[in-house]
């Protein structure tokens, strides 16, 4: 089966006011036309070999990501902010799931090349890049690569969300992201990354310059990773990569 | 201390001359909050009357506090306290930096750093959570700043916040700052880090500051603080009439349809920005228009920037190109107020022009770069009065005077600047030296500058130290409170309150409501005696002043006594502070408490202002005025429409009005014994006993 088959079509976006980020979940979803009895995704699981739940072939499209904007990115963090204070209940940039600090000064090719360049970042030109995890497509490489299957696809959104009793910390699924979006809690001992926040992101509500959005997801795992990892099916574990082999001939 | 939220329990001590590094417990300064008021409690407790600024026995304390990195709005602040290079006396004062810096230490896990000592070599601080070293920084040591903040981040990481001196602080001059964030910096501290050897301070931090409150009351709290907040300096109207608003005044609030960020790629459009949109705070001040004029400052605009965790996003960035091809500097480049204002302030092109924009950010570049500090405007003012009026001609050994390219500055082109900062920065010759060393020595070098300080040109409070939101900004409220510190006032309590834009009636029934009296507000055009009411606003806008910098929360738009929300009749709210502050750490604390603790700060900063002048007459030696504020202009009486001029006898008045609301003695405005024991400073009442200076 080609995990293509399971593509939902969107039906076209007519963004009410495109100035303004802070749609609600339910504008969204109406956005989106999900949540309708028609529209229930089918979760079809690959052959299990060791219970390796998250070699799914057929994982389901989430329904929308976060992106942003650097032109419109004033570097405030109050995304950051968002992210872990109403989520976790504690300020912590590194746990944040939406990337603002690590590009502030620099940009994401850092201070290797000098400073006050046409490159972005406020020593540069002044755009500030905020990454957002992509809630890749199948497939994904941080759910590939966890070893206990704890990265689900969880509604009503469709992200890719660690499921934290089976998270057993070993931090596979960060090495794996291209993009360096997982994070770590170092409190709690378990992986994190985006969930957007049930279909209410957080970040979005919170930036004061309407420089990040809540859209239909659309694949992007195609943009140049921020790392260049071992492709996530060569670097997955044993007890999911032998379960490939069930839909790639 | 058992980690509340908001604290992250520990302050870090770094002694430069003997290379140790320790930590202390944050709960013994906690009467204090941090920044300013730790600042203070660690001067008086630790560095002698008598000590000079570039001692190595005098700390710098770089304070934040238990808002700074909580994510609080507009806490992204640090107070940087010291002995102030740039007084004659070097008294203690407070320089303030924005930026991320601050937010960075907590997440680091500290609640503050003090240094003390002096390196035998060059070195920079390197804090990456709880490891810190001190390392060489000889290699940096003779470069700017943004040369020092890329070579450290390319050394440990670049998401490394870096606070760095350039030459001007190494080179002792008083008028050198600390920056980070290219644009973020504390004026007048630089020297102090000069004198210890301290190039930089770096820090990654990857911790968490706790919120001890639930994360839904947080929440909640957080969305009520950001729809109280108006534009940068909390104007809560618009600046021209908008479809949305009832009023509109002069404020910072300029966005607008049509009006854009001109530069960014493509241009993007401040807009509309209804006072209930909290998704375009951050673009309702477009400050490029202001501070470098219609035209230019829409056109040269990339975006607006600003601290750690602020909506309201005051600095302004720029593209020129022109910086390039003309004077060899980056394009990009961008500050706020008296930063924008320190290149232009050599110049007489009008605001609005080309030229007036690239001297600006051509001043940007250079100043930002060797860490060179305007004092408020007052060492470009000063600048141009000594060459107009002849007096550099007449002092200079002509050799030297020669040597200036004058021609520039009677020409109005920017390229001046390129000499007059390096000279200050590098003190070259004579004149490089008496402005390195600060206005108040320049006063006593040269009387002429003391005589044109007296004058209203200079804009010159007292001390040689420029006027801040004085005499013009509120009559007796803003003369008093410039008459309190060591430096240029920083305080803007008085104006966030009186530049919300809201009508003059309204602003009346408010001021009634907080300080008791309607008449605590004069209209900007007929000024009043001297009444309780203003008595009352000083001492409040004093102590807010204190628990901002202390907090860390922002005095540049806090507090929000006034909002833009109709709904609330364009009320704030006074007890948002305490609210926060509550909610963050856990511990509850009101409204009254919370002012208790700035009033202990501030009676502490009057105590220490005692302790290092060795004066107890405070009324006479220190609360004081140049005699512009009284004189000008010569042919109106005081309380004339439309003029500022104060009446002596009325500020005596004042001065009694105001110390018997703070529990000041009235002939000498020291804090009485029984006010210090009452804000639980009576070590700091016996320290004063013991020096003679108790009254
Ligand atoms: S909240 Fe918006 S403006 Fe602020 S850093 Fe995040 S994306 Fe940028
Ligand atoms: S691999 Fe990275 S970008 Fe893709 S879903 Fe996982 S965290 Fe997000
Ligand atoms: S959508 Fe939610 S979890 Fe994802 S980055 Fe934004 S606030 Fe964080």
């Amino acid at each position: 089966m080609n995990s293509d088959d399971s593509v939902i079509e969107m039906p076209p976006i007519e963004l009410a006011d495109a100035s303004s980020s802070a749609m609600s979940r339910r504008d969204f979803l109406k956005i989106v036309g999900a949540g309708t009895a028609g529209l229930v995704i089918a979760q079809v699981v690959c052959v299990q070999v060791d219970a390796a739940p998250s070699a799914q072939a057929d994982i389901a499209k989430p329904k929308g990501m976060v992106i942003g904007d650097p032109t419109r990115c004033t570097g405030c963090r109050r995304c950051e902010i968002a992210c872990t204070s109403f989520n976790d209940g504690k300020n912590q940039p590194s746990l944040a799931r939406i990337k603002v600090a690590r590009n502030l000064n620099f940009g994401p090719d850092g201070a290797q090349y000098g400073y006050q360049r046409q490159t972005p970042g406020h020593f540069g030109n002044f755009l500030i890049v905020q990454e957002t995890c992509r809630q890749c497509a199948h497939p994904v490489p941080c759910m590939m690569a966890c070893p206990n299957g704890a990265i689900e696809v969880t509604g009503p959104v469709n992200a890719r969300i660690v499921n934290t009793t089976k998270c057993t910390g070993c931090r596979q699924c960060q090495a794996a992201c291209p993009w360096d979006m997982t994070v770590f809690d170092e409190q709690l001992k378990k992986a994190s990354k985006c969930h957007l926040c049930n279909g209410e992101p957080e970040c979005v509500k919170a930036c004061p310059n309407a420089a990040i959005r809540f859209v239909p997801w659309q694949d992007r795992s195609k943009d140049i990773p921020k790392r260049w990892v071992v492709p996530a099916y060569l670097a997955t574990p044993p007890n999911v990569s032998s379960t490939c082999g069930s839909c790639h001939k | 201390m058992a980690p509340l939220g908001g604290y992250r329990g520990k302050i870090l001590r770094i002694d430069l001359s003997t290379g140790k590094v320790s930590s202390e417990d944050t709960a013994k300064y906690k009467d204090f909050l941090g920044g300013t008021g730790l600042g203070y409690k660690i001067l008086w407790d630790e560095v002698k009357p008598g000590t000079k600024a570039f001692d190595p026995e005098n700390r710098i304390i770089f304070g934040v506090g238990p808002l700074t990195g909580s994510g609080a709005p507009l806490s992204g602040r640090v107070s940087i306290t010291s002995l102030w290079p740039n007084h004659l006396n070097e008294l203690p004062a407070t320089g303030h930096m924005g930026g991320h810096w601050g937010a960075e230490l907590k997440f680091a896990g500290w609640d503050s750093i003090i240094v003390q000592g002096k390196a035998d070599k060059p070195v920079w601080i390197y804090i990456n959570d709880d490891k810190v070293e001190i390392r060489d920084a000889r290699h940096l040591w003779g470069n700017g700043i943004f040369r020092a903040t890329e070579e450290i981040c390319n050394e440990v990481g670049s998401d490394t916040q870096v606070a760095a001196i350039g030459q001007a602080g190494e080179n002792l001059v008083r008028i050198a700052c600390v920056m980070c964030n290219r644009s973020h910096s504390a004026g007048g501290v630089g020297g102090v880090l000069g004198s210890k050897n301290l190039k930089a301070i770096g820090i990654r931090g990857t911790g968490a500051v706790a919120i001890a409150a639930d994360k839904k009351a947080w929440k909640d709290l957080t969305y009520e603080f950001l729809s109280l907040i108006g534009a940068n300096n909390q104007g809560v109207v618009p600046r021209t009439p908008q479809p949305w608003a009832e009023y509109y005044g002069n404020t910072r609030w300029t966005a607008r349809k049509g009006l854009y960020w001109g530069s960014a790629k493509p241009a993007v459009e401040t807009g509309e920005c209804s006072a209930d949109d909290l998704n375009r705070i951050g673009y309702r001040t477009q400050k490029g228009v202001l501070d470098h004029g219609e035209g230019v400052g829409e056109k040269y605009l990339v975006r607006m920037g600003g601290c750690h965790s602020c909506p309201v996003r005051c600095h302004a960035y720029t593209e020129i190109p022109a910086l390039e091809t003309k004077y060899g500097v980056s394009r990009f480049q961008g500050n706020t107020c008296t930063g924008n204002s320190f290149g232009s302030g050599f110049f007489s092109s009008p605001s609005g022009s080309e030229a007036r924009i690239e001297a600006s950010q051509l001043g940007s570049a250079l100043a930002d770069d060797y860490g060179l500090w305007s004092d408020y405007g007052q060492f470009p003012r000063d600048f141009v009065y000594g060459y107009k009026s002849g007096l550099f001609k007449a002092k200079l050994d002509p050799k030297e005077y020669d040597s200036i390219p004058w021609k520039l500055l009677d020409n109005n082109d920017p390229a001046f600047l390129l000499d007059v900062m390096k000279r200050i920065a590098f003190r070259t010759g004579e004149l490089g030296k008496a402005f390195a060393d600060g206005m108040p020595r320049l006063e006593q070098k040269w009387p002429e500058i003391a005589a044109y300080h007296q004058t209203y040109d200079s804009s010159c409070w007292k001390d040689a130290h420029a006027k801040h939101h004085s005499s013009e900004a509120g009559a007796q409220v803003g003369a008093l409170l410039n008459m309190m510190y060591n430096r240029d006032v920083q305080c803007h309590t008085h104006t966030n309150f009186m530049g919300s834009g809201l009508p003059f009636n309204l602003m009346k029934e408010i001021s009634g409501e907080l300080f008791g009296s309607p008449d605590a507000l004069d209209s900007s055009t007929q000024y009043t005696p001297m009444n309780k009411g203003k008595a009352v606003f000083t001492k409040m806008s004093l102590i807010y002043l204190e628990l901002h910098n202390s907090l860390t929360a922002c005095n540049w738009t806090l507090p929000l006594w006034t909002s833009p929300r109709k709904d609330r009749k364009y009320r704030g709210d006074v007890a948002l502070e305490s609210k926060v502050l509550s909610a963050v750490t856990g511990e509850k604390i009101s409204r009254e408490e919370l002012e208790a603790t700035g009033l202990r700060i501030l009676n502490l900063f009057r105590a220490l202002t005692a302790r290092f002048m060795n004066e107890k007459d405070l009324r006479n030696k220190h609360d004081l005025a140049n005699e512009w504020v009284y004189e000008y202009p010569k042919d109106k009486p005081a309380f004339a429409a439309g003029v500022t001029k104060m009446d002596r006898a009325d500020m005596e008045l004042a001065k009694d009005m105001f110390y018997a609301e703070m529990g000041w003695d009235k002939a000498t405005g020291m804090p009485t014994q029984q006010t210090l024991e009452k804000y639980g400073l009576k070590q700091v009442a016996e320290g004063l006993k013991q020096q003679g200076l108790l009254v």
